[in-house]
C-alpha cells in the first residue's frame, strides 16, 4: 500500500492551480483534505501522474455571508465549519450534515469542498447541497469561471459535471427564509460510516402552509437523489392536512437504491419510507 | 474498582498498572516494522488476481529492469530452500504448500513472485510490472462448491482436507433422535472472519556471516517460531534466533510463520541480505489466513421436561487452499456437550479445501460448539415452554456431579458453568426484566435477554507436542535486581506485567524490581508462547516454582552467612529480614555480593550466583467456566441492534491481575459483537474477495461495544500451581451465543432467527417483516 510515483505541486494561487490542471490534460488529481484520496493512492486505485495540493491557496479558505447567501471556501476543514458561528446561524442544516461526516479525527483534515466535489452517493454533504439548492463556482485556465448548481453536479458514483481542468473555488449556499424547518436523518451501521439510508432537507412553513421544500436522499441511488415528487406534493399543503405516509411513498419513488455489501435495495426502500414519514412528522410538528 | 492494598508486596490479585503501557502508549514500542538494519532491502509480493488456474508464463523482465530493484524471485528461484512447511502442531501438511505458486494458483492473493528492492515503493512498482499469463478455471469458493466442485488440489482424492467422526448415521442414535418426544434441529452458517490484528504480519530476516539468522517476527512466541523455522528448513535450531519484542495483536493468525514470512527467510538465505516484509492492510484482508467459515446441522432430542437424550452434529469448515493445518476442528465436537448431561452423541466433521485464503486459528477456534448449543437450547426452551435458565439447570453438569467423564472422553473434576450461572442470576433480575420487556412491547419496543454458559479448555498439554511445559529462569543480578526470562509472550496482553507480579509476590520484592524478558528465542528455554489461553496457568506456575526456589536459596544463604535458622529468614519488600532478639535486615544486593563474589561463604556445595529455573508442566487440561447475560433492544423499523447491558460471570480461578482478566474478557466480547453483527470476509462467485478494506470489512468500533460488568464469583478449586485458569479466548466463545440469544428473545414474537451470520439489519428486518429483503452483493 504505497502510492505509485507521482509529481507533486503545491501552488499558492488559484491561477497556478488551474494552470497545472490544464497542463496535465486529465492526468492530475486535486489533493484537498485527502481523507478519500490518500487511501485510494495507497491502494493504487488512483494513480495520477500529478498531484495538485490546494491546501496552500488562501483564496480557497473562509466562510462569509452576503445578501441571501453564504460563501464557503472549498478547503474549509469540516471541523472549522462546525465551529464557525456564521455558518451555524446561516446554515444550520449544513452544519448538522458536516457533523455526520466521518469521525472527529477525519474532520480535522477533511474539507467541505472535497466532500462536495467527490460525489460519493452515500455522503452527507452532496445531498445537503442538492437539498438546499447550493451551487459551486469553478474556474478553469481556458474557459474562466462558471457556476454549476449542485442539482446538476452529480452524474453517477464519484462522477461529476466538473471538467478535468476545473477547480472548485467557492461554494454558495442560499439562505432559506425564516420559518424553515430542517430535517436530517442518517442510518449508518456504525457512527461515521456512510449511510445505508440518509435524508436531508429544508421545509419552509408560512401561515401554516408549506411554501418551499428542498429534500434529498443519500445512499439511495447512484447520486444524491432530490425527492422532487415529495417536494411538489408538499408545496402549498397546510400542515394539519398532510398525509406523511403518502408523501414518503412519493419520496421513495424517486430513489434508485442498489444492493451492495452493506444492505439491499429493498431494505433501503423499506427503511427509507419509514424514515421519511417519521422525519416529516417530527420536523413539522416541532415548534419552528 | 481498585481494592486498597494493605501489604505493599502483595501483587497476585492486584490491578497492577502494566509496565508495558508507558512505552506502548508513547510510541516507543518496538514492532517488527520499527526494526531497520544496515543494507536492509524491502519485499513486495506479486499476487494472483485469479482464484483458480494454471500459470502459463511469468514475465519478470520489466520488473527486474526497474532502477532500485535488487531481485525478482519466483518459485523456481526458491527451490533450493523450499522448506517442509509444517502445521502449528509441527505436522506436515496434507498437500504440499509452496512458498510461491508453482504452475497453479489456488486463490486470489496467492503469491506468485517476490520483488526485492531498495524500498517498498519501488518494490510495489516492480510487482506491478510483472505479467503473468493464466489459464483461468472455475473456482471452488464456498463449502457447497467444495462438496460438489472440481478438485482444488489435483492429485488428491477429494476436496476433503480432514475428517473425523462417522459418515454413516448410527441406527441406534437415529432411533433415539427420531423417537424422541421433542427433536430440535438447527442449521447454521458462520461467516468467514479476518483476525484483523492492529499490526499485520511482518518479518525482518537478517542472515549473519556464520550461518546464523536473526529473524525479527510478529508472532505469538519466538521460541516456537525458531523451532518451526529450524524444523521446516531442516537447519540446526541455533541457526534461527527469533526476536519479537512488541506485537500488535494476533488472535491466532501469527501462531506459526506461513508462506510469506517463510519466503522472506528463504530469500534472505539465498541473497545473504537483510530483508523486510511488512504485510499491508490490503494483504492482511486478502492474503493472510482467515477463520471460522463453517456450517453445522445440529439435531438434539429432548424429553418433554427438557432433559437431553441424544445429539447428532454434521459439521463442515472451509479450509481454503493452504490451511495452517488441515482441520476438521474436532474440538467443536469435544466441547459441544462437554458440560452437559448427555450420553448418546455422534457427529460427522469435515474440513474442505477451496480456492480461498487458507484457514487459520482465531481466538476460540472451536467456538461454534457454544454458538450452536446455546442457540439450540434457547430455541428448544421456547418450543417446550420451559424457562431457558431452568433448561440449563436441568442439563448442565454441576459441581456436585463431578468427577465425571464425558461421552467424548473428557475427565471433568472442577468445572462450574452452572455455579457461574447462579452467580450471574444474583445480578440479573430476570423476573423484573420480563415485566419491563412486556411493557416495552406494548410501546413497540423490542427488548431481549439472552444467556449462555460454556467451558473452555485452557493450558492443555495432553498429546500436543508444541503445547507442553513452560519455563521461567530467574536471576538476581549482582545489583540486587531481579531478571526473569519466561517462555511466555505478549501480543499486547501484558504478560511482562502479570509474570512479574507473580515473581514479585512469591519472592517478596517490589514489582518495579522485576524485569521479565520474553522477546528472544536465544535467551531462554522452549515454550509455545501465547497459544491456547495457557500463559497464566503454565507460565504463572513456572514463575511461582522458580521464585520459590530462589527464595529458598536466599534464605539458605542468609541463614548460613548470618548464623540464623532458615525459618527465621524472610524476604519482604526486597529486603532480607532475620528475626531474632534484634531483627537484622539485609538487602538482596548483600546476598548477591556473597553469592557471586564470595562463594567460599556459601553453604558447602551450594552453586555460586543467584539463578534458579523451573519448567512447569500444568495438568493435562485446565478448564475455565463462565455464564454471560446480555440485554438488547432491536429497532423493528430498521433491524438495528443496540446492546444495553452485558454481564460476565466467570470462574478463571485465582486472578493474577483482574484488570488484565477483564481486558481479555472485554476484547473477546468485542470480537463476539463483531462476529454476530458486523464482520464478514466475503467472496464473489469468481472467488474475488469483496471486503478488502475496513470500509467493507466492518469491525466493531468503541461505539458498538458496551461497558461490560464482571463478576469473579464462582470459584472451584483449581489443580494448577497458583490456582490459575486461562482466560484468553472465552469472551470470543461465549459472547456470540449470548448476543444471538438476546436478539432471538427480542424478536421471538416474529419467529425464529435464520442462523446466517452476521445478523445484519437487512437480515433481521427480513424476519421482522416476514418477507424477503433481497440479497446483498458481495
Amino acid at each position: 500500500m504505497k502510492p505509485a510515483p507521482f509529481d507533486y505541486y503545491a501552488p499558492s494561487t488559484i491561477e497556478e492551480a488551474c494552470g497545472l490542471l490544464a497542463e496535465a490534460g486529465g492526468g492530475a488529481t486535486i489533493l484537498a483534505g485527502g481523507q478519500t484520496l490518500m487511501p485510494l493512492l495507497a491502494l493504487r486505485m488512483s494513480q495520477p501522474f500529478l498531484l495538485v495540493d490546494i491546501n496552500r491557496i488562501a483564496a480557497l479558505k473562509g466562510i462569509s455571508r452576503s445578501a441571501g447567501s453564504t460563501r464557503i471556501g472549498p478547503i474549509t476543514r469540516q471541523n472549522e465549519a462546525i465551529a464557525d458561528a456564521t455558518l451555524g446561524s446561516a446554515q444550520p442544516l449544513l452544519v448538522t450534515a458536516v457533523k455526520h461526516v466521518g469521525h472527529h479525527q477525519t474532520r480535522n483534515r477533511g474539507t467541505i469542498g472535497g466532500s462536495i466535489a467527490l460525489g460519493e452517493p452515500a455522503a452527507e454533504l452532496p445531498a445537503t447541497a442538492v437539498a438546499l439548492g447550493a451551487s459551486v463556482e469553478v474556474r478553469s485556465a481556458k474557459r474562466g469561471k462558471r457556476r454549476i448548481a449542485a442539482e446538476e453536479l452529480y452524474l453517477g458514483p464519484y462522477a461529476t459535471a466538473l471538467e478535468f481542468d476545473e477547480l472548485v473555488t467557492d461554494i454558495h449556499v442560499p439562505e432559506w427564509p425564516t420559518g424553515t424547518r430542517w430535517m436530517f436523518r442518517e442510518l449508518a451501521q456504525r457512527p461515521g460510516d456512510f449511510a445505508l439510508v440518509g435524508l436531508t432537507g429544508a421545509i419552509t412553513v408560512q401561515d401554516g402552509k408549506v411554501s418551499r421544500a428542498g429534500l434529498a436522499w443519500f445512499g439511495m441511488g447512484p447520486t444524491p437523489i432530490k425527492a422532487r415528487q415529495a417536494e411538489a406534493a408538499l408545496l402549498g399543503q397546510s400542515l394539519d392536512q398532510l398525509d406523511h405516509a403518502a408523501i414518503a411513498e412519493l419520496a421513495v419513488a424517486d430513489t434508485a437504491p442498489f444492493d451492495d455489501h452493506h444492505a439491499t435495495s429493498e431494505y433501503r426502500r423499506t427503511v427509507g419510507r419509514r424514515m421519511f414519514a417519521r422525519a416529516l412528522r417530527e420536523t413539522l410538528e416541532a415548534k419552528a | 474498582m481498585n481494592q486498597p492494598e494493605t501489604r505493599t508486596d502483595r501483587y497476585i490479585g492486584k490491578r497492577q498498572a502494566r509496565s508495558e503501557d508507558l512505552r506502548l502508549l508513547t510510541g516507543r514500542g518496538v514492532y517488527t516494522d520499527d526494526v531497520s538494519l544496515p543494507g536492509m532491502l524491502q519485499v513486495a509480493f506479486h499476487r494472483s488476481p485469479v482464484a483458480r488456474g494454471l500459470i502459463r508464463s511469468i514475465d519478470t523482465s520489466a520488473a527486474r529492469e526497474l532502477p532500485g530493484v535488487f531481485a525478482v524471485l519466483t518459485a523456481q528461484d526458491l527451490e533450493r530452500y523450499q522448506p517442509n512447511m509444517l502445521s502449528f502442531f509441527l505436522a506436515p501438511p496434507v498437500v504440499p504448500v509452496p512458498l510461491l505458486a508453482v504452475d497453479r494458483v489456488c486463490y486470489v492473493g496467492d503469491p506468485v513472485a517476490m520483488v526485492i528492492a531498495q524500498d517498498r515503493y519501488i518494490a510495489e512498482d516492480a510487482a506491478g510490472l510483472i505479467t503473468v499469463e493464466y489459464e483461468e478455471e472455475a473456482p471452488v469458493v464456498t463449502l457447497d462448491d467444495a462438496r460438489q466442485g472440481p478438485l482444488v488440489h489435483p492429485g488428491t482424492e477429494s476436496n476433503v482436507a480432514a475428517a473425523t467422526g462417522a459418515d454413516e448415521l448410527d441406527p441406534d442414535l437415529e432411533e433415539l433422535l427420531n423417537s424422541a418426544p421433542h427433536l430440535e434441529v438447527i442449521e447454521m452458517k458462520h461467516q468467514r472472519i479476518s483476525q484483523s490484528p492492529m499490526e499485520p504480519r511482518g518479518v525482518v530476516a537478517a542472515p549473519q556471516g556464520s550461518g546464523e539468522m536473526t529473524v525479527y517476527l510478529s508472532c505469538q512466541g519466538p521460541q516456537l517460531a525458531a523451532r518451526w523455522f529450524s524444523q521446516a528448513f531442516d537447519l540446526p535450531q541455533t541457526t534461527f534466533r527469533v526476536i519479537s519484542k512488541d506485537v500488535g495483536g494476533s488472535f491466532g493468525l501469527k501462531g506459526q510463520p506461513w508462506r510469506e514470512e517463510t519466503a522472506v527467510v528463504a530469500a534472505a538465505l539465498i541473497l545473504g541480505r537483510p530483508l523486510k516484509w511488512i504485510e499491508d492492510r490490503l494483504e492482511n484482508l486478502t492474503s493472510a489466513n482467515q477463520a471460522r467459515e463453517q456450517d453445522m446441522k445440529l439435531r438434539v432430542a429432548f424429553d418433554l421436561e427438557g432433559n437431553l437424550i441424544a445429539s447428532h452434529a454434521d459439521y463442515g469448515i472451509n479450509n481454503g487452499a493452504y490451511p495452517h493445518g488441515a482441520d476438521s476442528n474436532i474440538a467443536v465436537m469435544m466441547f459441544l456437550w462437554a458440560a452437559h448431561k448427555l450420553q448418546a452423541f455422534n457427529f460427522s466433521a469435515k474440513g474442505w479445501f477451496s480456492n480461498t485464503v487458507g484457514l487459520g486459528a482465531y481466538r476460540g477456534p472451536w467456538a461454534l460448539e457454544s454458538l450452536a448449543r446455546e442457540v439450540l437450547l434457547d430455541r428448544a426452551a421456547r418450543k417446550l415452554k420451559i424457562d431457558p435458565i431452568e433448561l440449563r439447570r436441568k442439563t448442565l453438569i454441576t459441581r456436585a456431579d463431578q468427577p465425571t467423564m464425558t461421552p467424548m472422553g473428557l475427565a471433568l473434576e472442577d468445572i462450574s458453568p452452572a455455579e457461574c450461572l447462579e452467580e450471574l442470576l444474583k445480578k440479573v433480575d430476570v423476573a423484573a426484566f420480563r415485566i419491563e420487556q412486556a411493557e416495552a412491547r406494548k410501546q413497540g419496543r423490542y427488548l431481549g435477554l439472552g444467556f449462555a454458559t460454556y467451558i473452555e479448555p485452557t493450558a492443555g498439554t495432553a498429546g500436543v507436542i508444541v503445547l507442553i511445559s513452560e519455563s521461567c529462569h530467574i536471576r538476581i543480578e549482582p545489583t540486587g535486581k531481579v531478571s526473569a526470562v519466561v517462555s511466555t509472550h505478549s501480543q499486547g496482553h501484558g504478560t511482562q506485567t502479570t509474570m512479574a507480579q507473580v515473581i514479585a509476590e512469591r519472592l517478596g520484592v517490589p514489582f518495579e524490581d522485576v524485569t521479565v524478558y520474553e522477546d528472544d528465542s536465544s535467551r531462554g528455554g522452549y515454550g509455545s508462547g501465547a497459544y491456547g489461553s495457557r500463559q497464566a496457568v503454565a507460565g504463572g506456575g513456572a514463575c511461582i516454582r522458580a521464585a520459590d526456589l530462589m527464595a529458598d536459596k536466599i534464605r539458605a544463604i542468609a541463614a548460613h552467612v548470618f548464623e540464623a535458622r532458615p525459618e527465621d529468614v524472610f524476604i519482604r519488600g526486597g529486603r532480607v529480614h532475620i528475626l531474632g532478639a534484634r531483627e537484622q535486615v539485609y538487602s538482596l544486593r548483600d546476598i548477591a555480593d556473597v553469592a557471586y563474589a564470595e562463594p567460599e561463604r556459601l553453604p558447602e556445595g551450594m552453586e555460586a550466583g543467584l539463578e534458579t529455573q523451573y519448567r512447569y508442566c500444568p495438568p493435562a487440561l485446565t478448564l475455565t467456566s463462565a455464564a454471560h447475560a446480555c440485554v438488547v433492544e432491536v429497532d423493528v423499523d430498521t433491524g438495528f441492534v443496540r446492546i444495553l447491558r452485558w454481564v460476565s460471570s466467570e470462574d478463571v480461578g485465582n486472578m493474577i491481575n483482574p484488570a488484565v482478566v477483564e481486558g481479555q474478557v472485554a476484547g473477546g466480547l468485542a470480537q463476539a459483537i463483531g462476529q454476530v453483527l458486523f464482520e464478514e470476509v466475503s467472496y464473489d462467485a469468481r472467488g474475488n474477495p469483496t471486503a478488502v478494506t475496513y470500509k467493507d470489512y466492518m469491525l466493531p468500533t468503541i461505539f458498538d461495544v458496551p461497558v461490560f460488568e464482571y463478576l469473579h464469583g464462582a470459584s472451584a478449586p483449581s489443580q494448577t500451581e497458583g490456582g490459575f485458569r486461562g482466560v484468553g479466548e472465552g469472551g470470543c466463545i461465549v459472547g456470540p451465543p449470548t448476543l444471538v440469544n438476546a436478539i432471538a428473545d427480542a424478536l421471538a414474537p416474529f419467529g425464529e432467527l435464520k442462523l446466517e451470520f452476521p445478523l445484519t439489519p437487512p437480515r433481521l428486518l427480513e424476519l421482522i417483516e416476514g418477507r424477503p429483503m433481497g440479497r446483498r452483493h458481495g
